[in-house]
């Protein structure tokens, strides 16, 4: 969007991903808005995830699920844990209601994982819905189209 | 060097054993491609996946590539998806729709019957090349049960009515639930590899033993799984006083036929079940059914379902699994959620969202499963014992004439016995 300042929208997405790179889960969670969700398609192009499998598809109620177990000390995929580090780049604002505070912002996104010797990388677009809230945003939905979202995976624990 | 001899064969199963080797060594896992694969009725695919003349899906029967496609005529076919000339695959997509099926190299086209239709530059074909014995090859036999399609590449195979035996019932009961008698596969996939056997995976489809250990980080406080299931207030009790519960030790599991077999449904809130969508799916069943047999359709027997050697149906999270043997160490699994036709759109949609954190690749659930076959066909590599322990309950199987079956309790390995029984008979034949 012409004429709107993109830094605190960059400098937002960038510290969503340093709380997932520092496995802070239950803060990454109080980013969402009470109603907030996010998704990860299973399909290029899928129109949504009520009629169609997706790799993550939770609320918050389903987010808190994950992140229990993601703190149990006996989940196995996890031990040892995953290290990851999250990229974000190319920006934009692709829509705006600044009288609502409200933000669609589009960036390219990398994430490699590193774990038990092997490391493993995944790329996409991300998608963020963002209302503003105080000095910051909070995440209305956030949905991770990744270029191989259809093939099969070796498992994963951690939210892209 | 591995030969595959009877004796060879049966030398790797003892009572209550199985040899390493069978997971590790890919002399047999060749062998298992030719003589398992290779003469198996095998789950292709779902009526469901080609419901219009030209669709078509493409899949493997063990490795060799097939397409699925549904010909002008209506009928379903197993054709080879390689072409009669120099043998290129004939489509790479893994569904589409055709009104011929045409080679990318030199233009040969087939019909949807397989029959070869045209030959670019015809004038240069050989003298008395016939088109007729350039066909696509088809699987020897091909048959449905209920829109299941399974196929053989065997002319031996047995009727598949007599293949599938009892574990039609298992389809039953999961297509019964649907108000219009019906389920569609159209509701995406999951797909997930793991680096370990096959075998791994379709023993672990049987066994409720490793439930309340690989599945720890799952069970709340209380010894509760996670509610799996549209309408129930909690999942299954796993855990009491820091042991599994007896509520999950009273489960059972039955084998019969070839390698098949199911464990009994989880004990949940059958009868107290509720919830808007869940009401709504069950009046709906109601009226289509009366309410008694609704009921009893509601009241399922099936928890998890094996259908030797390569699909799975799970009543609980509704889905079929289809599993595909890459190498001796190296599978890839693909989960279907299943769709009830007739059923509230918002039922079939808790289902959906509740198999994303069961069985995608990011679950809850199927990820502990992974990690395990991981480690299990890692640590098979020691040489330490040749033998694998499946000897819980050996001895303790007994006919069971409700279901026309054996049966046992489900934390036992009376199924894993019962797979290796039908892998020595499928593999053990020579001819």
């Amino acid at each position: 969007m012409p004429g709107l300042d993109r830094e605190p929208f960059e400098l937002f997405l960038i510290h969503e991903a340093r709380l997932l790179d520092a496995r802070r889960f239950r803060n990454w969670r109080d980013l969402f808005t009470e109603d907030g969700y996010y998704w990860v398609p299973a399909a290029p192009d899928q129109e949504s995830p009520e009629d169609a499998a997706s790799l993550f598809y939770d609320d918050r109620e389903l987010m808190q699920t994950r992140i229990d177990r993601l703190e149990h000390p006996r989940i196995h995929v996890q031990t040892p844990p995953s290290r990851t580090v999250r990229l974000v780049s190319n920006v934009t604002v692709e829509a705006a209601d600044e009288a609502r505070g409200e933000y669609t912002v589009v960036s390219n996104m990398m994430m490699a994982e590193y774990r038990l010797d092997r490391q493993r990388l995944f790329a996409g677009r991300q998608t963020h819905a963002l209302v503003r809230a105080g000095d910051g945003f909070r995440i209305r939905w956030k949905r991770v189209d990744l270029i191989n979202c259809d093939s099969a995976f070796e498992a994963m624990a951690v939210p892209i | 060097m591995f030969d595959g001899t009877p004796d060879e064969i049966s030398g790797l199963v003892r009572p209550g054993q199985v040899h390493r080797r069978v997971y590790t060594d890919s002399d047999i896992f060749e062998l298992e491609l030719a003589r398992l694969f290779g003469r198996a009725w095998v789950y292709v695919g779902h009526e469901s996946q080609v419901p219009k003349p030209g669709d078509f899906i493409t899949t493997e029967i063990g490795r060799q590539p097939v397409i699925v496609v549904r010909g002008g005529d209506g009928a379903i076919r197993v054709l080879l998806n390689r072409c009669a000339h120099r043998g290129a695959k004939l489509t790479s997509e893994p569904r589409g729709h055709a009104d011929r099926l045409t080679c990318l190299y030199h233009g040969w086209a087939y019909d949807l019957d397989g029959a070869l239709a045209a030959v670019p530059v015809p004038e240069g074909c050989a003298a008395g090349f016939d088109r007729a014995r350039f066909g696509l090859a088809a699987a020897a036999k091909v048959g449905a049960y209920r829109g299941f399609v399974f196929a053989s590449l065997s002319a031996e195979a047995p009727a598949l009515d007599d293949h599938l035996g009892q574990m039609k019932a298992n389809i039953d009961d999961l297509i019964d639930r649907a108000p219009d008698s019906a389920i569609a596969l159209d509701a995406g996939m999951h797909r997930y590899v793991y680096r370990g056997n096959w075998k791994l995976q379709v023993e672990n489809v049987l066994d409720s033993y490793h439930v309340p250990f690989s599945h720890a980080s799952t069970v709340n406080r209380k010894g509760e799984q996670f509610s799996r299931r549209e309408g129930d207030r909690t999942g299954a009790k796993v855990v009491a006083q820091k042991k599994t519960s007896d509520a999950w030790k009273g489960r059972r599991s039955y084998v019969t036929g070839p390698g098949h077999g199911w464990t009994s449904n989880t004990a949940l809130d059958d009868g107290k079940r509720s919830s808007p969508s869940f009401d709504a799916y069950r009046k709906t069943l109601a009226d289509k059914v009366g309410a008694a047999r609704a009921e009893e359709i509601l009241t399922p027997q099936y928890h998890n379902s094996m259908i030797y050697p390569n699909m799975s149906i799970m009543g609980l999270n509704m889905h079929v699994r289809v599993i595909k043997p890459l190498a001796a160490d190296l599978t890839e699994v693909t989960i279907y959620p299943v769709r009830l036709l007739g059923a509230p759109d918002e039922f079939n949609s808790r289902n959906i969202r509740l198999l994303n954190v069961t069985h995608s690749a990011a679950s809850f659930v199927q990820t502990d499963d992974l990690e395990a076959f991981r480690r299990a066909q890692e640590g098979l590599q020691s040489q330490q014992s040749d033998w694998v322990d499946i000897s819980r309950g050996l001895g303790e199987e007994r006919p069971d004439t409700k279901y026309n079956a054996v049966g046992e309790l489900a934390t036992h390995e009376m199924a894993v016995r019962a797979q290796y029984q039908a892998w020595v008979e499928y593999m053990g034949r020579t001819g």
